[in-house]
C-alpha cells in the first residue's frame, strides 16, 4: 500500500503537470457553460422581441425553431467536450493514482461492477430500473481477491397528480462504492449484516419489528454495541456466529466510525459484499474551480484504499481454516 | 346480550393470548434442543477428525505416545451411546485441553509441522473449533431467549404450568478460565 508521502511525490511530480495541462480544456469547458446561459438570454429576449412586433406567424415558428436548434447544437457540443474532459482526467489522472497503490490493480473507468454481482449480494433487493456506475477497479490484496466500483441504482416512480397529470420520479436505491471480496471460511446459506435503523428509532420495540424479513432469521449477537448498530439476518444461527466472530463485529464497528454514510455487508457463496453510501458523484473532476489540487487527489486515493482498509480490518488474509 | 357479548369477546382474547404464549414458549423450548443438537453436530465432526490426527502426529513423534493414547481413550468414552449430558460436556472438556496440549507439543517436530497431511487436519481442526464455538454462542442465545421468556410476563404465567425450568448456558469451565501455564502443557 502506498503512503501519502509517496502520493504527494507521485502529485508533485506527475499529476501536477498533467492537470495543468488539462487546466485550459476545463476552463474552456467553463466558458462554454457560461456562454450556453448567455446564448439562451439573448435568444430568448429576441425572440419575445420579435413576437411583441407582432409579424407573420410563419416567421415566429421559423426563429423559434432556429433558436431551439443552435443551443441544442451548442449544448451537444459542450457535452462532448465535457466528456472527452472527464476521459482524459480519468485515464491520466486517476488511473495514476490506482497505479501508484498497486500496478497490478486493474482500472476500467468505464466499467462497473456486474448486475449479478450486485443481484447476487442481497443487499438491495428492490427492482431497479436503471443500473449506472463507473471506475472498476479489480485485483488482489495477498490471497484476498477482490472487486471494487462505484454504483448507483435507480427505480422509476410513476405518480399521477390531481389532474391526471403523470410524474416521473426517479429514487435511488443506492448510490456510493461497492466491493466484494473473496472471504476466508467457506460457508453455504446466506447472511446480512444491515444497518440497524428500526433499533436506532425505536429502541427495543425495533427489534420485536425486525423479526419479519424475507432474508431469513434474525440473529441475537452478544457485542452490545454492534447490535445498536446493526441488525443481522442469517440463513442459519450457527453459521452466521461461524462467520461474525467477536472480532468480526469489532472490526465492523470500527468500519463504521471510520466510514461516512451507511455500511452494509452480506455474506453470500463464500465472498463478502460490502456497499457505503454516498450522496455525490465520486472519482469526477469538478469543472468550477482549478484542478491542481492535491486534497482531490488525497480524496480519491482514501476512497481506493478503503478495499484495503476492509480487507484488513475483517482479517481475511488470515487463511487458518480450510479455505485457502 | 351486550353483557354476554363482551363477556364472549374477552374469553376468546383471553384463549387467543394463552394459545400465542403456549405456542411461543414451546418454540423456544424446541429452539434451545434444536441449538444443542446442532453443537452436538460439530463435536461429532471433532470426534472423527481425531483418528486421523494421531495416526499423522503418531508417524513423526512416537514420543508422545502418552497423550495421543489419551485423547484416543477420551473419544471412545465420548463416543458411547450412554452417557449423560454433564458427562459428555465433562469429556469434551477433557478432549479440548488434551487437543490444545498436543498441539503445543508438536511445535517440537518440525518435520511434522511441514508435512501437508498435518497442515490440512490443522486447518479442519481450526473450522471445528471455529463452528463448535458458533453452535456454543448460537445454544446460548437460544438459552438467553427461552430463560427470558420463561421469566418474564405473561410466559412466566404459562412456564409453571407447562413445567418449563431455567437452563444454564454453556460457560468455560474453572480450569478454562484460569490462565493456562505453559509448563504444564509441556509435561503432557
Amino acid at each position: 500500500m502506498a503512503t501519502e508521502i509517496e502520493l504527494k511525490s507521485l502529485f508533485e511530480k506527475q499529476l501536477k503537470e498533467k492537470l495543468s495541462a488539462l487546466e485550459s480544456t476545463r476552463k474552456g469547458i467553463l466558458r462554454r457553460h457560461l456562454l450556453t446561459f448567455a446564448l439562451l438570454a439573448v435568444l430568448g429576449a429576441g425572440n419575445f422581441f420579435l413576437i411583441s412586433l407582432n409579424p407573420h406567424e410563419a416567421l415566429i415558428i421559423v426563429s423559434v425553431l432556429i433558436s431551439v436548434a443552435l443551443l441544442i447544437y451548442f449544448i451537444y457540443q459542450t457535452s462532448k467536450k465535457k466528456k472527452k474532459y472527464r476521459e482524459k482526467f480519468k485515464s491520466d489522472v486517476v488511473a495514476e493514482v490506482v497505479k501508484l497503490i498497486n500496478p497490478d490493480w486493474k482500472y476500467l473507468y468505464d466499467y462497473c461492477m456486474s448486475q449479478e454481482s450486485y443481484k447476487q449480494s442481497g443487499l438491495f433487493p428492490h427492482h431497479y430500473d436503471r443500473y449506472n456506475g463507473d471506475d472498476f477497479v479489480t485485483g488482489q490484496i495477498d490471497q484476498t481477491d477482490f472487486q471494487f466500483s462505484e454504483l448507483h441504482t435507480q427505480y422509476k416512480q410513476v405518480t399521477y397528480g390531481p389532474k391526471g397529470q403523470r410524474h416521473e420520479n426517479w429514487i435511488t436505491i443506492f448510490r456510493g462504492l461497492f466491493i466484494h471480496a473473496d472471504f476466508n471460511k467457506n460457508f453455504a446459506g446466506s447472511t446480512f449484516v444491515l444497518p440497524d435503523t428500526a433499533e436506532r428509532l425505536l429502541g427495543a420495540l425495533g427489534q420485536s419489528l425486525q423479526k419479519f424479513s424475507s432474508r431469513g432469521d434474525l440473529v441475537k449477537l452478544e457485542n452490545p454495541e454492534f447490535e445498536k448498530l446493526f441488525v443481522v439476518y442469517s440463513s442459519d444461527q450457527v453459521e452466521a456466529r461461524y462467520i461474525l466472530t467477536p472480532s468480526m463485529m469489532e472490526a465492523m464497528v470500527n468500519l463504521y466510525r471510520r466510514f461516512d454514510g451507511e455500511i452494509y455487508f452480506s455474506f453470500v457463496g463464500s465472498r463478502v459484499y460490502f456497499a457505503n453510501s454516498f450522496n455525490v458523484a465520486l472519482f469526477e473532476p469538478n469543472i468550477f474551480r482549478s484542478g491542481v489540487n492535491f486534497s482531490d487527489i488525497k480524496e480519491m486515493f482514501d476512497l481506493f484504499g478503503m478495499t484495503s482498509v476492509l480487507i484488513q480490518e475483517l482479517n481475511l488474509n488470515t487463511r487458518i481454516w480450510t479455505k485457502k | 346480550m351486550s353483557t354476554t357479548l363482551i363477556l364472549v369477546i374477552v374469553i376468546a382474547i383471553l384463549l387467543l393470548v394463552t394459545i400465542s404464549v403456549f405456542n411461543s414458549l414451546t418454540n423456544k423450548k424446541n429452539q434451545v434442543t434444536n441449538a444443542f443438537g446442532s453443537v452436538d453436530v460439530q463435536l461429532k465432526n471433532r470426534y472423527d477428525l481425531i483418528p486421523n490426527l494421531v495416526a499423522t502426529v503418531q508417524q513423526y513423534a512416537a514420543h508422545e505416545k502418552e497423550l495421543l493414547t489419551k485423547i484416543t481413550d477420551l473419544r471412545t468414552k465420548a463416543l458411547q451411546p450412554n452417557i449423560t449430558s454433564e458427562d459428555r460436556v465433562n469429556l469434551d472438556n477433557q478432549i479440548s485441553s488434551a487437543l490444545s496440549g498436543l498441539m503445543v507439543a508438536v511445535e517440537n517436530y518440525p518435520d511434522l509441522k511441514a508435512s501437508q497431511n498435518f497442515i490440512d487436519l490443522q486447518r479442519s481442526l481450526n473450522e471445528v473449533e471455529s463452528q463448535i464455538a458458533a453452535a456454543r454462542r448460537a445454544y446460548n442465545a437460544a438459552v438467553t431467549d427461552y430463560n427470558n421468556a420463561i421469566e418474564m410476563f405473561p410466559g412466566n404465567l404459562m412456564a409453571g404450568m407447562m413445567l418449563l425450568k431455567i437452563r444454564q448456558v454453556f460457560t468455560a469451565t474453572e480450569t478454562e478460565r484460569g490462565s493456562v501455564n505453559v509448563k504444564d502443557l509441556f509435561k503432557s
